[in-house]
């Protein structure tokens, strides 16, 4: 039972990656590897901050997403002038710089050791410690975020995002500031990824920075990208899918070695499968125009 | 000196993997990350050819072959189709970042995740010239690099197919219209791109042995040499791997060696953000509009 609601805490904190980045990847069309990273920053804020200065868990929240929204903003403003697959590289690179900075700044991180002994989240002096009322935590914040994108992507906002995504050039001949979309975009979706770094921080009480990696941000894109780019339903759906599949290939008696590469296998023929979709679809749709 | 014959022998792998990938990247108009699968599936084919027949000339001969008709095949069943579908740069970008992660997942589940290396002879100190040490296996990586280098130069500007490649990449509309086969031209860049890259791998792995995702990374240094080099002639290519080289070997010798990965990137960040073009100036990205 205990496992389960595991599994189900981390559905939820896939949920809230995949969809915050799919207001980047999905509404903006700009396809970031940077997730994991924001992802990083928003564990760590709360790790170093509770553990060294003995902040309450929830303050941090808000000081990690306005860290993360910071950087993301820095970090934007650079990868905003590059377009398409060069956007994939820059992003790539960032991540990277992030992760080097977690694993090397020894001083303040700690490196490869990771950090222990992050408290648990405490509401109003009751410490939550197990993991039933954990997952209720979880599942109101992947709700409130969730709705949160659902009426951004729904607001005038939104479809301006989904505008530039189809044609960026007739988006700016219609007046509209299309960098500052991007970069306004790309730092709400680096601030919801740093709430699940804190719920995650939170949650398992303990922080390396194997966690935070170049696979981790492919794999969040991933789930993004199977659950269609814009559909955030789906998107939780995939998140399912993909977190419990590891189960199911045990389930079917593969060995846990085995079983961690054939569930990269699994996602990588995912992954061309459903851009070869993508591709007929639209093949599909130019016939018809 | 030393620190000079290191970044020397580095400045001949980037330029050998940034070469095979703009070969292969000028062909097909966007970023793939084949050449990193074949970086790192071509020294475990060797390793096991050697060991079952102990005869390097052989096992490198057919290790070329299998490289080249692996990277052959996988143009012909996934980036045709998807280019004919019109898919869009980062479609393909990620289609092919799942073909990585198949292949590099069967590779840690065939050979295993640890560290291999096909070494037969004793390590030794290697010959002391003008006050360095220098190995046998970098002198080999020296002259191999430059002659394959110099041969895949000539065979560009040279032969009738190497200009049918060139025209293929600026215009292939245009180049059909003159009865250039598309095709053709491009699987022979993809031949070409993935030979030299399966020979940088060997020697990579030669010197400093494997592991299923070395290719990744290396790759990446050598995209990061032709961003900063730019489209145009192979000097600039060489010139960026020589900046790439020499920043990532200076911030080991002042800082730490952990920092050589981070310092790629921020050069990287630096150049798309303020010389987009790179040192040669031509155009080699849709800029921002």
């Amino acid at each position: 039972m205990d496992y389960i609601l595991h599994l189900a805490i981390l559905i939820c904190i896939y949920t809230i990656l995949a969809q915050s980045l799919s207001l980047v990847a999905g509404y903006s069309g700009q396809i970031s590897l940077a997730q994991a990273g924001f992802y990083g920053i928003g564990a760590y804020t709360t790790a170093l901050l509770s553990v060294n200065y003995g902040f309450p868990a929830l303050a941090t929240m808000p000081l990690a997403m306005l860290l993360s929204g910071l950087i993301a903003y820095i970090v934007s403003k650079v990868a905003v002038k590059t377009v398409d697959d060069y956007y994939i590289i820059i992003t790539l690179g960032i991540q990277v710089v992030i992760f080097s900075i977690l694993n090397n700044w020894q001083e303040v991180t700690r490196g490869p050791l990771g950090i222990s002994g992050i408290p648990s989240f405490d509401l109003f002096g009751f410490e939550i410690d197990s993991k039933i009322v954990f997952l209720i935590v979880a599942v109101f914040f992947s709700g409130l975020i969730w709705f949160v994108l659902h009426q951004i992507a729904s607001s005038p906002f939104g479809r301006v995002l989904r505008a530039l995504s189809e044609d960026e050039v007739y988006t700016k001949s219609l007046g509209k500031n299309v960098g500052q979309y991007k970069i306004v975009s790309f730092t709400i979706s680096g601030m919801f990824a740093s709430i699940a770094g804190v719920l995650y921080a939170n949650y398992i009480n303990y922080i390396d920075p194997s966690s935070f990696t170049v696979d981790e941000s492919i794999f969040i894109l991933s789930i993004v990208i199977i659950g269609g780019m814009r559909n955030l339903k789906g998107i939780f759906f995939a998140a399912i899918f993909l977190v419990l599949l590891p189960e199911a290939l045990r389930f079917v008696g593969m060995s846990s070695s085995i079983s961690a590469n054939m569930r990269q296998i699994i996602y990588g023929i995912a992954l061309i499968l459903v851009i070869y979709q993508m591709g007929v679809r639209k093949k599909n749709l130019t016939n018809r125009i | 000196m030393q620190l000079l014959l290191n970044i020397l022998i580095l400045i001949c792998l980037y330029s050998l993997i940034g070469f095979s990938f703009k070969i292969i990247y000028s062909a097909l108009s966007s970023f793939v990350l084949d050449i990193a699968i074949i970086l790192s599936i071509a020294p475990y084919i060797t390793y096991t050819l050697v060991q079952t027949y102990p005869n390097f000339i052989f096992a490198i001969l057919v290790t070329l072959i299998c490289c080249i008709s692996l990277s052959i095949f996988f143009y012909f069943i996934l980036y045709n189709p998807l280019k004919k579908l019109k898919l869009e740069n980062w479609q393909i970008l990620l289609s092919s970042l799942g073909v990585y992660i198949i292949l590099q997942n069967l590779i840690s589940i065939i050979w295993g995740d640890s560290t291999l290396s096909f070494r037969t002879w004793e390590v030794k100190t290697g010959h002391l010239i003008l006050g360095t040490y220098i190995t046998d296996v970098q002198i080999i990586t020296f002259i191999s690099c430059v002659i394959l280098l110099f041969f895949s130069w000539l065979f560009i500007e040279k032969t009738k197919i190497g200009q049918q490649i060139k025209v293929v990449s600026s215009n292939p509309k245009l180049s059909s219209y003159y009865g250039i086969s598309v095709n053709k031209a491009t699987m022979c860049s993809f031949a070409l791109g993935s030979g030299l890259a399966a020979c940088a791998g060997i020697l990579i792995a030669a010197d400093t042995d494997m592991t299923p995702t070395m290719g990744f990374n290396w790759l990446l240094y050598g995209v990061v040499a032709m961003i900063i080099g730019g489209m145009g002639k192979i000097r600039y290519l060489v010139l960026g791997a020589l900046l790439l080289a020499t920043a990532q070997h200076l911030s080991a010798y002042y800082l730490d060696s952990k920092w050589m990965n981070a310092t790629a990137y921020i050069i990287l960040i630096i150049f798309l953000f303020f010389k987009p073009y790179g040192f040669s100036g031509q155009k080699l990205k849709k800029q921002e509009l």
